[in-house]
């Protein structure tokens, strides 16, 4: 449910279609599940989860131990998450896999 | 199918490449969040910080980086150098070597039971051939103390050279070659009466079969026998001299070694031809006196009932 886009409720644009049909596809094969398997153990290998703990360690010290929300955490943490993944992760590993998925299911 | 409605074939590559790129992101997304739950949960349910104790003991088992030290703080060589003062024979030994030491030094362990038996072993086989039975027996007996071989070693060094016991042994030799020097002289003459004596080139040691054994020639029996008996004399003045010089004794031996080779002649003749070489030869100077002939001739002869009359040699002798 999260990774629906919102663009696709408001405006049924072919595009958006397409995305969500493909989206649909990926998780009745399973690949999304696997792409996500993969992605997770890439990130954790460069230290990337790591080093969010850490700074997760911050943030918690710094709003007070008890009263720490998820709300809190992610509007915290998830912009950095994003911005490191990009730079650590070999992107294109992830990245062929979609699109040769996504060259397969075309044609 | 939506997906055959929807031509895919239609988009370029730049769009297929965002399509990709915003699955992507969703799916980096999706990790954040679960670690965001992670984490909180962790909080909530008190075990996020469980792996920091103190700041104090923190800082004490902190990861060492120097030079020379492992991450511990320990330092790699340390104990190669020192050394260590064996309680049993309190010799300082090297820390490395220090437990092979110990094993042998107490005697327990695989290899020192090991080497201890290989050494009784080999002691036992030299002394075999010198000592008497019941000596024997006592070397096998001391089989597990450690000063067994020290004893077995001096008990060859005490052995008196000319004792009456060293007969004894020679009978219990089935067949062992024999190291002559170690043997006094009264051995080797009864030894050459019965043996072969030959000696081998590899080992140099006596061949202990019959007078008739197959391997030698008479040729060489009579050569050992002037070797070792004109030089086994105490009395000789000089060892050069003995090379040309006709013993009685030796020509005595000799004498009966080829009796023992031509046993086809009758016993008169051969007594006769040889007795007259034995007279020529008594003429010249002896070192040792003729009964002693007779007294050598007679012992070895009772062993052996092949031989012709024993006292011809003594008769003949006389006569002259």
């Amino acid at each position: 449910m999260w990774s629906q886009p919102r663009a696709f409720r408001v405006n049924m644009s072919k595009e958006s279609q397409m995305r969500a049909a493909i989206n649909q596809k990926l998780i009745e094969m399973g690949e999304r599940e696997r792409l996500k398997e993969l992605l997770r153990a890439k990130l954790i290998e460069c230290g990337w989860k790591d080093q969010l703990k850490a700074h997760c360690k911050d943030v918690i010290r710094e709003k007070g131990f008890e009263h720490v929300t998820v709300e809190d955490l992610v509007a915290e943490i998830t912009p950095k998450g994003r911005g490191r993944a990009n730079i650590l992760v070999l992107k294109p590993d992830c990245f062929h896999c979609l699109t040769a998925f996504l060259v397969l299911t075309t044609v | 199918m939506k997906m055959e409605d929807m031509s895919l074939s239609g988009l370029d590559n730049t769009k297929l490449e965002a399509l990709a790129h915003d699955i992507y992101a969703d799916l980096v997304e999706d990790a954040c969040l679960g670690l965001c739950f992670e984490v909180h949960r962790a909080v909530k349910q008190g075990y996020f910080f469980l792996d920091e104790t103190d700041q104090d003991s923190m800082k004490d088992f902190e990861i060492v980086d120097q030079p020379g030290v492992d991450i511990f703080g320990q330092v790699y060589n340390q104990w190669k150098n020192k050394e260590c003062v064996c309680p049993n024979c309190n010799r300082s030994i090297a820390a490395s070597r220090f437990a092979p030491h110990l094993e042998k030094c107490l005697g327990m362990g695989r290899n020192s039971s090991r080497i201890a038996n290989r050494r009784i072993a080999s002691s036992n086989n030299m002394s075999k051939s010198e000592s008497d039975q019941e000596d024997n027996d006592d070397i096998n007996d001391n089989d597990w103390s450690y000063g067994s071989e020290k004893k077995a070693k001096k008990r060859k060094s005490d052995k008196n050279p000319n004792s009456p016991r060293r007969s004894k042994s020679l009978k219990h030799k089935n067949g062992e070659l024999q190291c002559y020097e170690t043997l006094g002289p009264e051995e080797l003459r009864s030894l050459l009466t019965t043996q072969c004596g030959v000696m081998s080139e590899h080992t140099k040691k006596m061949c202990t079969r019959s007078l008739r054994c197959p391997q030698h020639t008479d040729e060489q029996r009579r050569t050992v026998r002037v070797f070792l008996l004109g030089s086994s004399l105490p009395d000789v003045d000089g060892v050069v001299e003995n090379d040309g010089y006709d013993v009685p004794d030796g020509q005595a031996l000799m004498s009966r070694l080829q009796w023992d080779g031509s046993s086809d002649i009758s016993p008169s003749d051969s007594a006769s031809s040889k007795a007259s070489t034995n007279n020529s030869d008594s003429k010249k100077p002896k070192k040792k006196k003729k009964p002693s002939l007779g007294s050598l001739g007679l012992p070895s002869r009772k062993k052996k009932p092949k031989l012709p009359a024993p006292p011809t040699p003594s008769i003949y002798d006389d006569m002259n």
